[in-house]
């Protein structure tokens, strides 16, 4: 009772109308689409009666042990890719640190849908290994393995960034303590280290889980020929094929959600059952160790990550939009800059769409960063009651399909009786991607939080601070690195995001994704690829240059 | 940061007012972008009507007024699939008109509420650097030479490759793709995935490709080599309607006047489209050069769900 008197602190009101806006109201019209097959005329005729069909369906069982396959099989690779290289980086001197953390930002910037097709030109018979080397990997690529590990190389980096920057907070100070009192090296990292980073780890999981179970582009393009069918492409039948089943959609999605619900409240349970503050405002040695005699394997690890998940790709992107035609293939005669000026001399209305695009991503990134922020306070430093709702609700639309987001947004957004709406405007576009990507910076602030203890904030407020100052003094700086980190994801992200993009763009707008989907439509792969290209150096540039403007360190990217 | 979010904010809101126009057409399509977009301009410039485009696949397109039902905006829609114009014409949501230009369209491409902007048909995409020989009939990429070399585009995914499952399964059976998929064909996604492969040479051709795309890329440069067989193939009429609920039906009707047009055709025919008109010429082979097979549309449909699953089912052995 003394709490309710006391009054909620406005960070926490702004966050909980922010996350009723962007998710909680499409959200409540996907559940109502699942009840109400008609809700899409107005009508809350027949409740109820799509939900036996759609879960009645003989290969659901099936396509939901794909899909929690597929995620357990990304996360695991992921983090037996991620953490060693994140622990290096975050506790040693690795040469060049700076160079491997832009080069492992890169595979986050480039679109799973380009990636794929990067991949198959690259793998396929007759493709560019085949044309170069003179063998091809297609049987390898076309099988389960080869989607866990096109979906890995693109989803890892969620990973190493986490746990590298939780682990360079952790520092090696309470490792320190450990080796005094006679624990070996390896004991102290295993006992000490390692569990204090936890909720980095933990929180990256999630997110990878999440990610890999609602993607669509890879488990299409390459599970197809391997009769590989997981929830996501079924629902992006249901869909695309006339007659429309949004009802049925809907509830795939519900199921797609308590997959995801359930690695959420797992995470959770790991994350409350002891503390993991970690800056307690003493004072950080943040030097870091010599690796030693282990320097050249240790770069030639990076090395080797950097150029699968890096090299390859861009240069099979590069190759495919430098070639004058596809069936050329790679020779001298057939590579040429026509895509890039095609796309420069904006014959195609390809800068339009960059220019749309890229100003959604840094709104988006914007948005998502301050709502997350206010979010993941509310949830772990309030005592607000319901901040569990909150939490689940910053969860939520990482297991929805961009798609089913979009008919949410539709359905909510395009009801007759709203005096205005963002639909129709690029305001919902700005959205859907704000609704699809919160969990990224919440996930990120949240696990920063978890770190730092309640008394720098009690101290500030005893020196008379309000707590608005005291969040955006204190707290805001300290999480600053995890959640630039996360907003750098997020207009990544959002500036080649497609699926939720191609269903709820308003009429006369093209974004960058979009422009590239339409162009491998027509079968122009090489002007598709030249935009991705071009977007991959864009999104990369702009926030290392903004990063560097601001004057951060180098450290923190 | 938090007034940088302010400015930011400002200038997005200047950005998203620009979007918000209202437009005096809109039109949802099916591909090709470049056609409609060629169209909405020719049209704007001819009558000073704004058109807003949405373009997206089929059935993105399908989606998008679904999900759209309680409030819909679109005036005129474009689909590359007929049965679209059959199904909404039974829903009673379709205008009956019928333009002047459309004298010269034959009577199979037209119907009281919807006629065709331009038709495609579906052939053998061939990549003639594959090392195999020329084919010209369905039945020859059964044959050994092509053993692992034949991508079919998935006829859930494409209306225009269901109506050609159903038209040569609907004589013969499944015969014919049975013994593709002993042959080791795959079913390969969407029309331009199943594409894609047979222009790097990982596949020497497609079973039942969309001539157009094939053709432009040809016009491009690509190897590629459209065959129509011998024994038949399906057209696909991309039918125009006018939906009842639009607010702005004039401008809706000059816009499908427009389509109809000697110089909508022409662009229609530019794209390697067969135009609806029998009197514009086209750089291609036109509907009277082909061979079509009998499609019974209604009965066809009808037994859809069977059709795919009995497909999917040879394909899965």
């Amino acid at each position: 009772m003394a709490r309710a008197r006391e009054g909620v602190s406005p960070s926490v009101i702004i966050a909980a109308a922010g996350l009723v806006l962007v998710v909680a109201v499409p959200f409540l019209f996907i559940i109502l689409q699942a009840i109400f097959p008609e809700l899409g005329r107005g009508s809350l005729a027949a409740p109820f009666s799509a939900l036996a069909g759609a879960l009645g369906d003989p290969k659901l069982i099936g396509m939901t042990g794909n899909t929690l396959l597929l995620g357990v099989l990304v996360v695991a690779l992921s983090a037996l890719i991620a953490v060693p290289l994140a622990v290096a980086r975050a506790l040693f001197k690795v040469p060049g640190a700076v160079i491997w953390d832009v080069l492992f930002l890169i595979p986050f910037m480039i679109p799973p849908y380009i990636a794929v097709l990067g991949w198959i030109m690259t793998l396929q018979p007759r493709g560019y290994l085949e044309q170069l080397v003179g063998f091809n990997l297609a049987t390898f690529l076309f099988s389960v393995p080869g989607i866990v590990f096109v979906m890995t190389l693109n989803s890892f980096p969620v990973v190493y960034f986490a746990v590298s920057r939780t682990l360079e907070t952790v520092g090696s100070r309470y490792a320190d303590v450990g080796r005094v009192f006679g624990a070996s090296p390896a004991r102290a990292f295993w006992r000490i280290t390692l569990p204090l980073s936890t909720p980095g780890l933990a929180a990256s999981l999630l997110l990878v889980f999440a990610m890999a179970i609602e993607e669509y582009g890879t488990p299409a393009a390459l599970g197809g020929r391997a009769g590989f069918e997981v929830l996501v492409t079924a629902i992006d039948l249901r869909v695309s094929d006339w007659p429309i089943d949004l009802p049925g959609a809907a509830i795939l999605s519900l199921v797609l959600v308590v997959l995801s619900f359930g690695a959420f409240v797992l995470q959770r349970w790991i994350l409350t059952r002891r503390s993991y503050e970690a800056t307690t405002g003493k004072p950080q040695d943040s030097a870091k160790r010599d690796l030693g005699v282990w320097k050249l394997p240790v770069v030639a690890g990076f090395a080797l990550v950097a150029f699968v998940a890096t090299g390859l790709p861009l240069l099979a992107i590069l190759a495919s939009a430098l070639s004058r035609t596809i069936s050329g293939g790679l020779v001298w005669s057939n590579l040429g800059f026509s895509n890039f000026s095609a796309i420069l001399g904006d014959s195609t209305g390809a800068l339009k769409a960059l220019g749309t695009s890229l100003s959604l991503g840094v709104a988006a990134a914007l948005v998502t960063g301050l709502l997350g922020a206010l979010s993941a306070y509310a949830v772990v430093k309030s005592k607000v009651r319901g901040r569990g709702v909150l939490d689940v609700l910053t969860i939520l639309p990482n297991a929805l399909p961009g798609i089913v987001v979009a008919v949410g947004l539709i359905l909510a957004w395009n009801q007759p009786w709203l005096p205005v709406t963002p639909y129709n405007t690029s305001l919902i576009l700005l959205l859907a991607y704000c609704c699809i990507l919160l969990p990224q910076p919440v996930r990120y602030a949240t696990a920063a939080f978890h770190q730092i203890g309640d008394n720098l904030e009690a101290a500030a407020r005893v020196f008379g601070a309000s707590p608005m100052v005291a969040f955006r003094r204190i707290l805001l700086p300290l999480i600053a690195p995890s959640l630039l980190a996360a907003m750098l994801l997020v207009f990544a992200v959002a500036t080649r995001e497609l699926v939720a993009s191609v269903v709820v763009a308003p009429v006369g707008v093209s974004t960058i994704s979009t422009y590239i989907w339409r162009q491998f439509e027509q079968g122009s792969v090489g002007l598709g690829m030249a935009m991705a290209f071009v977007t991959i150096l864009i999104t990369t540039a702009l926030p290392l240059i903004a990063l560097s403007l601001m004057g951060r360190r180098g450290n923190l990217l | 940061m938090l007034k940088f979010t302010l400015r930011a904010g400002v200038a997005a809101t200047a950005l998203f007012g620009a979007g918000a126009a209202l437009a005096d057409v809109t039109v949802y399509t099916a591909g090709p972008a470049k056609l409609i977009e060629d169209l909405a301009a020719g049209f704007t410039a001819e009558t000073g009507v704004a058109v807003e485009v949405f373009q997206a696949t089929t059935g993105k397109v399908m989606a998008r007024i679904e999900a759209e039902a309680a409030n819909p905006v679109v005036d005129v829609l474009i689909s590359a699939s007929w049965d679209t114009a059959t199904d909404f014409a039974e829903r009673g949501w379709l205008v009956p008109y019928t333009s002047p230009n459309a004298e010269m369209v034959p009577d199979f491409l037209k119907t009281e509420t919807a006629v065709a902007q331009g038709v495609s048909a579906l052939a053998i995409a061939w990549n003639p650097n594959s090392g195999t020989p020329k084919p010209t009939d369905w039945a020859d990429l059964a044959k050994p030479e092509y053993k692992d070399l034949v991508n079919l585009p998935d006829p859930a995914q494409s209306g225009s490759a269901f109506e050609l499952v159903a038209a040569l399964s609907g004589t013969e059976g499944m015969g014919l793709f049975d013994d593709l998929a002993a042959n080791g064909a795959i079913v390969a996604g969407a029309n331009a995935e199943a594409l894609n492969p047979v222009l790097q040479g990982a596949k020497a051709a497609v079973f039942g490709a969309v001539d157009y795309i094939s053709m432009a890329g040809a016009a491009k440069g690509e190897t590629i080599e459209v065959i129509f067989p011998e024994s038949g193939t399906v057209i696909a009429p991309r039918p125009v309607m006018i939906l009842n609920w639009s607010q702005n039906q004039d401008e809706a009707k000059q816009f499908v006047d427009y389509i109809l047009s000697d110089a909508g055709q022409a662009m229609v025919a530019k794209t390697f489209l067969m135009p609806a008109r029998s009197d514009i010429a086209a750089d291609r082979p036109l509907i009277a050069d082909l061979n079509i097979l009998p499609v019974d549309a209604e009965a066809v449909y009808a037994k859809r769900a069977e059709t795919l699953d009995a497909f999917a089912t040879t394909f899965a052995k």
